[in-house]
């Protein structure tokens, strides 16, 4: 494994205190900041830095910070997104449960470079017990002089509190939890200003992803060529957590530099496949990317290289298939799991999916039509112009599959049943 | 009707918040608290609390999966149904509590002790397969943990309840 | 101004606009649910998908949520983007219950109109279908969610366009629920504009339900004649009955909605006790019989007792034909001059408003939507006159600051700061805020007059010093803004108010904002009213015959019984008579005392009439249909007759200009020009006849040629200590005031008790509760009313509704006080 940079503190029994984290150079960054720096160069540096944001879309976050308008209006927020709910995703959740202050650094730094006033920690209500600690250690450090009025006792403040969601994947989406803190029906918003102008409360918001936010000390303790080169990849920055899951030895999060190849990040860190099976398709980060198939075995997992061939990142939760594993049915889970959390604002979401969803069911229960493939195709080509990126991401598995196993469904399709549950053991094998 | 502690201690969250309606989740988490679930009069409640219309309430109190609008048990199981767990034999999991408590998914037991409802990945999946109880995690499930699971939960509520 | 191609095609838009409106400007209308005009761009639907091919966009869009920009190519035919709107459509048909044939939509319905043009007809989902249970929303519309689209126009217009918060989307996903929290009648008085705005059938028209499609009803643009607002309809009329009212297209006035008083009210006009024959000492006779008659009783009083013996009294719903006949049929005959309203103070408060209204500072609904302060003087507008509410409601959401002087209890559906003074201290009130307003630089381009009625306004409050820090804050708003509107009520206001408020409101337009003004006036032709009179009403009607010297009273769509609280003093009065006429198409209490009845036709039958609304715009209703008896009023059941006949049953009545005309006739007069003659058409050229008159025309809209009249005369009485005791004010409510609403089966059901309301602490000194029913004593006698208690309104009122169910209406005239000792608990 290379550097350890996130999970530098991590242990396995607890979080690391704000002790450990400052005897690991906790908070100096915090305190070059608010002493040296002014907000602008903090932006400049992490636009230099080529740091990309981890929630999913990879978007620069120099760029996005610097979208908040000098003269605009106060107060200003930061929303440091925890909502994690990409399915096999939990790399926010060992994060925070690592090195919470490293997060709170992060998410004050983040503030400092907007003049923001107020946090708000959105968590999953899966995560209440993250939700405990975190707002146990923003005591311990507002305690410190880290954050609250006048942070180490410059004219910086900011304060943040601990928002518990209820539920539903679409609050991830950034607009949607704008109007999830806000009390309105989260349903994602377009077409307007963007968040940094005009967010909670029509004030400048940063939205980012925890992962994201705990980039920021180490960049500014440690500058961004050093950031930079923590990268496998030319255009890559920094290291990436990887969360790996499904049919793997050793599933858990893995810290590897971003575009670490898929075949090291499984058999390195995961530890391969277990016995008696082998390697048929992964999703590469989570259930809105698109399944890689044994071709892609030795792809470079970050943003560039995986565009390049037509893939995404996304969360770089990496969830393994074996052979016995029958691909339709994943898909079809992932369909069900989509259909059932769309906010339902627009249509080709609310209304496409549960038709994939019948679709996909009837060839997996022995009932599809070769008809359906191209029906499939095209529900998958037109979820992509839907509102907002849920149902793009939904029909990247389906893609996915049409892509690389139209074999597997069209083997549904002529022998009327799931090849996988054929009656020769291995399905029942397979989902051991 | 809220018990009076209650309602203040909400009154005062809410007064001392710059936007009363950010608030509007945690009420319902409290008052849902109370009544055991969001029954009408808690969105009510809910509603007066905030100067919310009950309507305005239940658009976000149906929208989100860890309001009930329904009676729930005492004990809430979401038993995760998201890919991993589903590959690690969710189906059997989910299987295994119905057959287990004598329910269908989305029901609750006679004693009105446990619901069963699925969820979404819970974000465990390094654990899978892996459920919620009341919002607490259980992972790696196998079906004799399932059973010692329930059994605790079952002694724990007798427990309390012949303490009271 | 981008510049961009559509369809090969080019077209030059202001910027801002979108895509799809740029293509409707081309006539090409690209297929939509979600997005709507007056409720803008969603992107929910996802139907208006076009191809863009060339400039900043590239790629497959919604047109709805792209602006035009410079170097577009838009494509709406490319075979991409159709075959997604059709993939669309399938999606939307997937748990759509197919069950056109019972839906009253069908044969209007958008989602029929886009299925079919867009090309959907094979089905291929095989799923179950998701079904809803449906709510019931009161008497008005009906609810079946199994057709729901899911295009969130019920939503937006319920929440976000007009501010009500009863109606909603409930679950999440495809179970996605449009509804309240339960059954019940839904809160908005404008909740008729959700059948007209779903474009499937999940809202429906309940009163019309099952009464035919389109096709089969008679339509005709129409105007609702509810109140002084002036709102665009449609008429759609079957078997000589009105079936149903829809919103109509006015830019200007009502933009795409009415309220649910105009939509509902028509039912009027069907009443089964409406006059459909002359009658004569309460026998019917022929028409001709009741003309001759007419002229004859007429020609005899004024043989004998002179002309001055004879009163024409006429009213605000009556049109302007009517109006300008009743005029010359008194200047010819040489009878006093009509009048067109009961009271007195009623005739002096709109020739003020008509006075001070011109062309510079009369404002239509769609600017006060883009006001940035708004003062609401006397004005109750969802009772008054719904539409202005929505109209403020639209400024509010710009950002406008809405202010309302009243000592009502007045509701609007958002936030907005009350100043709940009493009606004796409104006038000074609005003169302060707009004097410390005024107090600046932006007093330096006022002169002579202008700045000495500046000058002469008071600045101190001597009253309630809670509200002076409240005022101030409103001044300061005013003082902001750049586009101030002054919204006057006619109704419970004191006769100074409407002239204060249009001095205020020039005033604040000689300054460098362009101030606007508005009243709501008395009916739907107030205004015309306010012009044809010309002079004010010494006394009132009632005075006038109680004088003894009448002896023939003409009444024109007139009601003299409807708001009198003394019955027994109006029945003494008429006994000076020797004869009643009227003339009416309503059954009312003065039809049931007339010697002689000639029936007219409303609005919707017959003839064009024409009505001038609040701000002085003519407009024209064309008739629905032709008129008479309904068909299921002539005893055949609900199917047509089976005989025929060579006359329609009950077609008899005439618009009351051409009874009129007539009767001017038959009177044997020299003139043979038609009353109306000079006329003409007010929309028309020949307006020219008019021009020399008392009138100006510009554009749609007519002025006193004098206004604005007596500028900056309103003088700031000090107000006297009044007697001790309650204020009684009598107060419209949407439901229930409205004289011709009041006769529709169908508005009946929107009605609520009449309550009488007042301030909870004179409710606690009068030892009265919420609920409680009480007695109103007065010198004529008492009403006795259920008790409502409010805090946000003045201490010292009690404000009593006008109301259908009242057997007593508690007169808005004069001010009336009732001590204490007076209100009695029951
Ligand atoms: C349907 C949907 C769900 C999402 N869920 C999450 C999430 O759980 N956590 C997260 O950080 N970002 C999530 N995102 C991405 C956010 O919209 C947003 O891009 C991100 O939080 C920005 O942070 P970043 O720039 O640091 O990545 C989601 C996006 C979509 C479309
Ligand atoms: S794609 Fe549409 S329905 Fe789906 S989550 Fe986004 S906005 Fe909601
Ligand atoms: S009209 Fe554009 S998305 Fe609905």
């Amino acid at each position: 494994m290379g550097e350890q940079v996130l999970l530098k503190n991590f242990r396995p029994d607890r979080p690391a205190t704000i002790d450990e984290y400052r005897q690991s150079g906790g908070y100096e960054a915090l305190t070059k900041a608010v002493r040296e720096m002014k907000p602008g160069d903090v932006i400049e540096l992490i636009k230099d830095s080529g740091l990309r944001g981890r929630g999913g879309a990879g978007f620069p976050t120099g760029v996005k910070w610097s979208g908040v308008p000098e003269d605009a209006p106060f107060p200003r927020y930061v929303v440091p997104n925890t909502d994690e709910m990409e399915p096999g995703t939990f790399k926010d959740r060992v994060l925070v449960n690592a090195d919470p202050h490293l997060v709170i650094e992060g998410i004050v730094l983040a503030a400092f470079a907007v003049s923001a006033q107020k946090g708000i920690f959105f968590v999953r209500p899966s995560y209440e017990m993250d939700a405990e600690l975190i707002e146990r250690e923003l005591q311990v450090a507002r305690d410190a002089g880290f954050l609250g009025d006048h942070i180490l006792g410059g004219d910086f403040s900011f304060d943040m509190a601990v928002h518990r969601s209820a539920g539903r994947y679409i609050c991830g989406e950034a607009t949607a939890q704008i109007n999830a803190v806000q009390g309105q029906r989260p349903h994602p918003v377009k077409g307007g200003p963007h968040m940094t102008e005009e967010g909670l409360w029509k004030r400048p918001t940063l939205v980012n992803n925890v992962e994201t936010l705990s980039c920021i000390p180490h960049i500014l303790r440690n500058g961004a060529d050093w950031f930079k080169g923590l990268a496998k990849t030319e255009t890559g920055a920094g290291t990436k957590l990887y969360t790996v899951s499904g049919r793997i030895r050793r599933p858990g999060c893995y810290e590897l530099p971003i575009g670490t190849r898929l075949s090291e990040i499984l058999e390195d860190c995961g530890g391969g496949m277990p016995p008696g099976t082998e390697f048929k398709a992964c999703l590469p980060g989570g259930a809105s990317t698109g399944f890689l198939p044994r071709k892609f075995y030795d792809l470079e997992l970050d943003f560039d290289p995986m565009k390049k061939v037509g893939q995404r990142l996304g969360t770089g939760a990496v969830v393994v298939f074996d052979q016995n594993t029958c691909l339709v049915a994943v898909t079809l889970n992932l369909i069900e799991f989509f259909a059932r959390e769309s906010c339902g604002f627009c249509t080709p979401c609310r209304e496409g999916l549960p038709f994939v969803r019948d679709l996909l069911r009837r060839i997996e229960e022995g009932e599809g039509k070769e008809e359906f493939i191209p029906m499939l195709h095209q529900m998958a080509a037109n979820m992509r112009h839907a509102y907002c990126a849920f149902a793009p991401g939904a029909a990247a598995p389906l893609q996915g599959l049409l892509d690389f196993f139209t074999d597997e469904i069209r083997e549904h399709i002529a022998r009327k049943q799931c090849p996988f549950k054929a009656g020769n053991g291995k399905a029942e094998q397979g989902r051991g | 009707m809220l018990p009076k502690e209650l309602e203040q201690e909400l009154r005062k969250r809410i007064e001392e918040s710059d936007h009363p309606r950010e608030e509007v989740i945690n009420v319902m988490y409290a008052v849902q608290n109370h009544y055991g679930y969001m029954c009408d009069e808690a969105v009510h409640e809910t509603a007066a609390l905030l100067g919310m219309t009950s309507l305005e309430v239940d658009e976000l109190a149906t929208f989100y999966d860890f309001i009930y609008r329904e009676p729930v048990g005492r004990f809430v199981i979401h038993a995760c149904d998201g890919l991993v767990c589903w590959m690690f034999g969710e189906e059997s999991v989910v299987d295994y509590l119905c057959r287990k408590l004598n329910i269908r998914i989305g029901e609750t037991t006679k004693d009105g002790l446990f619901t069963v409802l699925p969820s979404v990945c819970i974000g465990y999946c390094d654990h899978a397969p892996a459920i919620l109880i009341n919002g607490e995690f259980y992972g790696s499930l196998t079906p004799s943990r399932i059973d010692d699971i329930l059994d605790d939960l079952r002694k724990s509520h007798c427990a309390l309840v012949r303490d009271r | 101004m981008p510049k961009l191609i559509i369809d090969d095609r080019e077209i030059e838009v202001p910027a801002g606009t979108k895509v799809i409106q740029a293509a409707e400007r081309l006539g090409i209308m690209i297929p939509r649910f979600c997005f709507h005009e007056a409720l803008g761009s969603l992107g929910a639907c996802r139907l208006c998908a076009v191809k863009f091919k060339e400039g900043p966009v590239k790629g497959i869009e919604m047109s709805c949520m792209v602006e035009a920009r410079d170097g577009m190519v838009v494509s709406t035919t490319d075979p991409d983007a159709v075959s997604f709107r059709k993939w669309i459509i399938e999606c939307l048909m997937l748990n759509h219950p197919h069950d056109c044939p019972v839906c009253d939509e069908g044969g209007h319905c958008l989602l029929q109109d886009e299925t079919v043009s867009g090309g959907h007809g094979i089905r291929r989902y095989q799923g179950k279908k998701r079904t809803y249970v449906d709510q019931d929303l009161g008497p008005f519309v009906r609810h079946e969610m199994n057709r729901c689209i899911h295009c969130w126009r019920c939503r937006r217009f319920y929440q976000d366009f007009s501010g009500y918060r009863d109606l909603g989307a409930l679950q999440i996903a495809n179970r996605t629920y449009f509804g309240r929290f339960e059954s019940g009648r839904l809160e908005n008085p404008f909740s008729g504009n959700l059948i007209d705005l779903c474009p499937t059938g999940v809202y429906t028209d309940k009163p019309a339900r099952f009464k035919g499609r389109r096709w089969n009803f008679e339509r005709g643009p129409s105007l609702c004649p509810h109140c002084s607002l002036g709102c665009n309809t449609t008429g759609s009329a079957r078997y000589r009955e009105m079936v149903r009212q829809e919103a109509r297209l006015n830019e200007d006035v009502n933009g795409y909605f009415i309220c649910d008083r105009g939509r509902f009210g028509f039912d009027f006009a069907n009443h089964p006790h409406r006059p459909r024959n002359a009658r004569s000492a309460g026998e019917e006779v022929s028409w001709e019989r009741g003309i001759e008659t007419a002229a004859e009783r007429l020609g005899a009083i004024v043989r004998e007792a002179g002309p001055d013996a004879v009163l024409c009294v006429g009213s605000p719903r009556c049109s302007l034909e009517t109006q300008v006949s009743l005029r010359e049929l008194c200047r010819v005959s040489g009878w006093s001059a009509p009048r067109f309203f009961l009271e007195s103070s009623t005739s002096r408060k709109v020739r003020s408003a008509v006075s001070k209204l011109d062309e510079g500072t009369a404002v239509s609904m769609r600017r006060i939507e883009d006001a940035d302060f708004v003062l609401l003087l006397g004005a109750d507008p969802v009772n008054e006159a719904p539409m202005s509410a929505l109209a403020v409601r639209q400024a509010q959401r710009k950002g406008a600051a809405v202010a309302v002087v009243d000592p009502r209890p007045v509701f609007l559906p958002f936030p907005f700061d009350h100043l709940t003074v009493t009606p004796d201290r409104m006038d000074l009130c609005a003169a302060v805020i707009v004097k410390r307003a005024l107090s600046g630089d932006n007093t330096a381009t006022l002169s002579g007059e202008a700045a000495g009625f500046l000058e002469s306004l008071p600045s101190g409050y001597p009253f309630d010093p809670e509200l002076h820090s409240r005022m101030d804050g409103i001044a300061q708003a005013l003082e902001r803004s750049e586009r101030p509107v002054i919204v006057c009520g006619t109704n419970i206001v004191g006769e100074s108010t409407p002239g204060l408020a249009g001095d205020l409101a020039h005033l604040l337009g000689r300054t460098a904002k362009k101030a606007g003004l508005f009243y709501l006036l008395p009916g739907p032709n107030a205004f015309g009213a306010g012009l044809q009179s010309s002079t004010d009403d010494p006394i009132s009607v009632l005075e006038t015959l109680e004088g003894g010297k009448i002896k023939a009273l003409l009444l024109v769509e007139q009601d003299l019984f409807r708001s009198q609280f003394d019955q027994e003093r109006l029945d003494r009065a008429l006994q000076n008579l020797d004869c009643l006429i009227v003339l009416d198409y309503l059954p009312s209490p003065s039809v049931e005392k007339a010697d002689l009845v000639l029936p007219t036709t409303p609005l919707f039958e017959r003839t064009p009439s024409t009505f001038v609304n609040q701000e002085g715009r003519l407009q024209q209703a064309t008739p629905v249909h032709r008129g008479g008896t309904p068909i299921s009023q002539v005893g055949c059941g609900s199917r047509p007759p089976r005989t025929f006949e060579d006359h329609v049953p009950g077609g008899d009545p005439k618009a009351a200009h051409e009874v009129l005309d007539e009767l001017y006739r038959s009177l044997g007069s020299h003139e043979r020009k038609p009353l109306t003659a000079e006329f003409g058409d007010w929309k028309a050229e020949n307006r020219s006849a008019l021009e020399d008159s008392s009138l100006v025309f510009v554009g749609d809209r007519v002025f006193s040629k004098d206004a604005p009249d007596k500028l900056f005369s309103s003088k700031i009485t000090p107000t006297e200590p009044r007697e001790k005791g309650m204020e009684v004010l009598s107060v419209d409510w949407t439901f229930g005031t409205e004289e011709l609403s009041g006769y529709s089966r169908v508005a009946q059901k929107g009605e609520s008790v009449p309550k009488l309301v007042l301030h909870a602490d004179d409710a606690a000194r009068l030892g009265l509760v919420e609920g409680d029913k009480a007695a109103l004593q007065f010198d004529a006698g008492e009403t006795i009313l259920e008790v409502g208690i409010a805090t946000n309104m003045a201490s010292g009122v009690i404000v009593v509704p006008g109301h259908r169910l009242l057997e007593r209406q508690v007169s808005a005239q004069q001010p009336t006080i009732v001590p204490d000792n007076r209100i009695r608990k029951i």
